[in-house]
């Protein structure tokens, strides 16, 4: 278990050990602070229980028992205020773009987005009509692009290991200390 | 009665001044009433016994060039025949009498004609706008209507990539509960992000405690405008559009559309496409009914039985990549036949899976339709009795329910559903009365056992021969209307082409089933527990985008 930290493969790639031994008792890891933060919140990425369309069928069947999103530590919750992650699964309307919104507003920082399917990315399908807004991005900042109609669930997993990829990669401790 | 009867009727009753004529030469058949008599005769078309025309199938409105025109499609379930209405408006002001208290379902009809078309009903309890936010300004279906280039500082067209930084500024969020504090009454906003909303749908309930006085349900948070772009579609290429009208059931959508247009060019389907049609469509039938019953038992607090359901779906998921290429939207029927065969293999897997699959409904059975607390939560629950059921315009299982014996597939047999033996379910209060939560429930597991007797009557019987029949190049239908209606899993699908010789439909006005569910809650809804409601609209299954479109 303790060798698949990703922590202890640190920019080196050796892991830092302090004191000798192959038991695991005893044993000091040196990683820094950001390291292991970024590690625990990319294993509980918890995504926001919300879907406007078509896609939300797929969400539903990725958080089901074949595809199983349970194992990345991704499950759904039902409140904004408890989630990390909006999967933006379907279309957009404007009477919609409101309260989309105000569900991110609500969501803390930080906060992902997944823009799944056409047309959260850009009206896909409907980008002639006359309701539809072209493209979540016009509304709010998106992370991953997932193209698709609908994605698949291996695809919608794929952007959750993405966005976990990014999450290894900042550095948020950074970010607070400076005013 | 033929429509010619109907009118020869309507005018020994009325007179020529009031029935201005026949359109005899479309596919279905409209007479032609004066705006004044509209009322007089719909309620004379409702309740004469010989007429007893009790299922507005169909309300819209037409943007003409000269006229606006209200259509309104009627069926008798005691007689089974139909007629369509039309009422020619004034260009400058269209304005009609409101039908709302004849035909229930009108109420939503009509709101959803004045939001879209802009045809002033009088006499309406609560005219305002449907599936457009409240500040939209113009009335979209209209031929000349321009969008706007930003709403709510939201630019509307899709500004083109460049190599520059991007200088896009989010627009802020703001409050935008609809609730309002109003009296002694709690009011509360349920959705449109709710997970038991089934989809963006709001409801407003006005609350005293626990129970509810009064749910406005608040549609259109998924209002994709596809009508609007079927008009500038060719039909062949509107197929994909169908798919998302309602995505749980597309192969009903996409054979509602083909057949629409097959009558409208007059193309003939080879048998071995229609077997492949109705194996599709049960099989959808099957995945459609099993998100319905899970997603029921979810919202009421079961959650294993959806998972299970989800499990057996995804064998579904996969016959279905086999059968049409997606999992999901599958855009799988074409106008004269369907897109690829079914294959020997395919329909032996689908036969080896439904042997698999029958005792997996006794399991569902066992885990929650016979479970005490289930039965408990849903037996005698937002009871619809058969009057209210057709005259607020359910269909499907919905309406079985109630205790109306109807279904599309046995009563007007359309592609090979007459050779093919099943049972029609209908609601008998198994657990408490008829028409409760528990019946609409009931209904659709039983179907599901149904669609799998259907299945393998339709694989083993399947003729060998082609899946495409010959149609034209380019669809070009001459100046007609028509309405072709399948059962899907929500009850009726109907498809309403006005077409006037171009590539592109004049007008396209899809009937659903949950616009009409949805049209009920509000009537239902006073007296409920909010536990209730939450089970009331599981329980009719409504999908948001078969409100909104």
């Amino acid at each position: 278990m303790i060798d698949q930290l990703p922590i202890l493969q640190d920019h080196a790639g050796e892991p830092a050990c302090a004191s000798g031994g192959d038991g695991a008792l005893g044993m000091v890891w040196t990683t820094r602070i950001d390291d292991l933060v970024n590690w625990c919140r990319k294993s509980s990425v918890w995504y926001m229980l919300f879907a406007t369309a078509c896609c939300g069928i797929e969400l539903m069947q990725t958080g089901g028992p074949r595809a199983d999103l349970d194992r990345f530590g991704a499950v759904p919750r039902a409140s904004p205020r408890q989630s990390d992650l909006l999967i933006m699964a379907g279309t957009l309307t404007y009477k919609m773009a409101d309260r989309a919104r105000l569900l991110y507003a609500q969501m803390s920082e930080p906060r992902y987005v997944i823009s799944m399917g056409s047309c959260a990315n850009s009206g896909g399908l409907f980008q002639r009509s006359y309701s539809v807004v072209q493209g979540v991005d016009l509304i709010m900042p998106v992370d991953i692009y997932l193209p698709g109609c609908p994605p698949r669930p291996e695809a919608l997993t794929e952007a959750i290991l993405r966005l976990q990829d990014k999450m290894k990669s900042e550095r948020w401790l950074d970010k607070i200390n400076k005013p | 009665m033929t429509p010619t009867e109907i009118h020869q009727r309507l005018l020994e009753v009325f007179g020529p001044d009031d029935i201005l004529g026949l359109e005899a030469e479309l596919i279905d058949p409209v007479i032609v009433v004066r705006p004044g008599a509209l009322r007089a005769v719909a309620t004379h078309l409702r309740d004469a016994p010989e007429l007893a025309m009790d299922f507005l199938r169909l309300l819209t409105g037409l943007d003409r060039p000269d006229a606006f025109e209200v259509v309104y499609h009627l069926f008798s379930y005691p007689k089974r025949h139909s007629v369509g209405l039309r009422a020619r408006l004034d260009r400058e002001a269209p304005t009609v009498d409101s039908v709302w208290d004849i035909w229930r379902t009108a109420e939503w009809h009509e709101r959803e004609t004045w939001d879209l078309v802009g045809i002033t009903f009088t006499g309406h309890p609560d005219l305002r706008r449907l599936m457009m936010p409240d500040d939209w300004v113009g009335h979209p279906l209209r031929k000349d209507y321009q969008k706007p280039s930003v709403y709510h500082s939201i630019p509307t067209t899709r500004p083109k990539p460049s190599s520059q930084a991007p200088t896009h500024v989010f627009p802020p969020a703001e409050h935008v509960a609809k609730a309002e504090v109003e009296g002694e009454w709690m009011q509360v906003n349920m959705g449109p992000h709710h997970p038991a909303t089934h989809g963006v749908i709001n409801f407003l309930l006005e609350t005293d405690g626990e129970i509810i006085r009064r749910a406005r349900p608040d549609v259109g948070y998924l209002h994709r405008g596809l009508e609007k772009l079927a008009e500038i579609t060719p039909y062949g290429n509107t197929m994909p559009y169908t798919d998302r009208v309602d995505y749980l059931g597309s192969m009903f959508t996409n054979h509602g559309w083909a057949m629409a247009v097959e009558k409208l060019v007059n193309v003939q389907v080879p048998p071995r496409a229609e077997y492949c049609r109705v194996i599709a469509s049960e099989l959808n039938r099957i995945a459609s009914h099993q998100i319905a019953t899970g997603a029921l038992a979810m919202d009421i607090g079961a959650y294993t039985p959806f998972i299970h359901w989800l499990r057996e779906r995804e064998t579904i998921n996969d016959i279905m990549e086999i059968v049409c290429g997606a999992r999901l939207t599958y855009n799988y029927m074409r106008v004269g036949g369907v897109a690829r065969d079914i294959k020997q293999p395919t329909l032996d897997r689908i036969l080896t899976w439904l042997d698999h699959f029958e005792p997996m409904i006794d399991e569902f059975d066992r885990l929650i339709s016979n479970n005490e607390i289930f039965i408990k939560r849903l037996a005698n629950v937002s009871t619809i009795s058969a009057e209210e059921a057709v005259s607020f315009g359910l269909v499907g299982p919905n309406l079985r329910a109630s205790g109306v014996d109807w279904d599309i597939r046995r009563d007007e047999p359309y592609s090979v559903y007459g050779d093919l033996e099943f049972k029609v379910i209908v609601g008998q209060g198994l657990r408490g009365s008829v028409g409760d939560a528990y019946d609409r429930f009931v209904c659709r597991v039983l179907e599901i056992r149904e669609s799998v007797k259907i299945l393998r009557q339709a694989c083993l019987n399947i003729p060998e021969g082609e899946v495409q029949g010959k149609v034209p190049r380019d669809l070009k239908p001459t100046a007609n209307e028509v309405y072709a209606r399948v059962e899907g899993a929500r009850g009726e699908n109907g498809f309403y082409i006005v077409a006037d010789g171009q590539k592109q439909p004049y007008r396209v006005r899809y009937r659903t089933g949950s616009f009409t569910g949805m049209s009920i809650i509000e009537h239902l809804s006073p007296g409920l527990m909010v536990a209730d409601l939450v089970a009331l609209i599981g329980s009719l299954d409504v999908v948001a985008p078969e409100v909104d479109r």
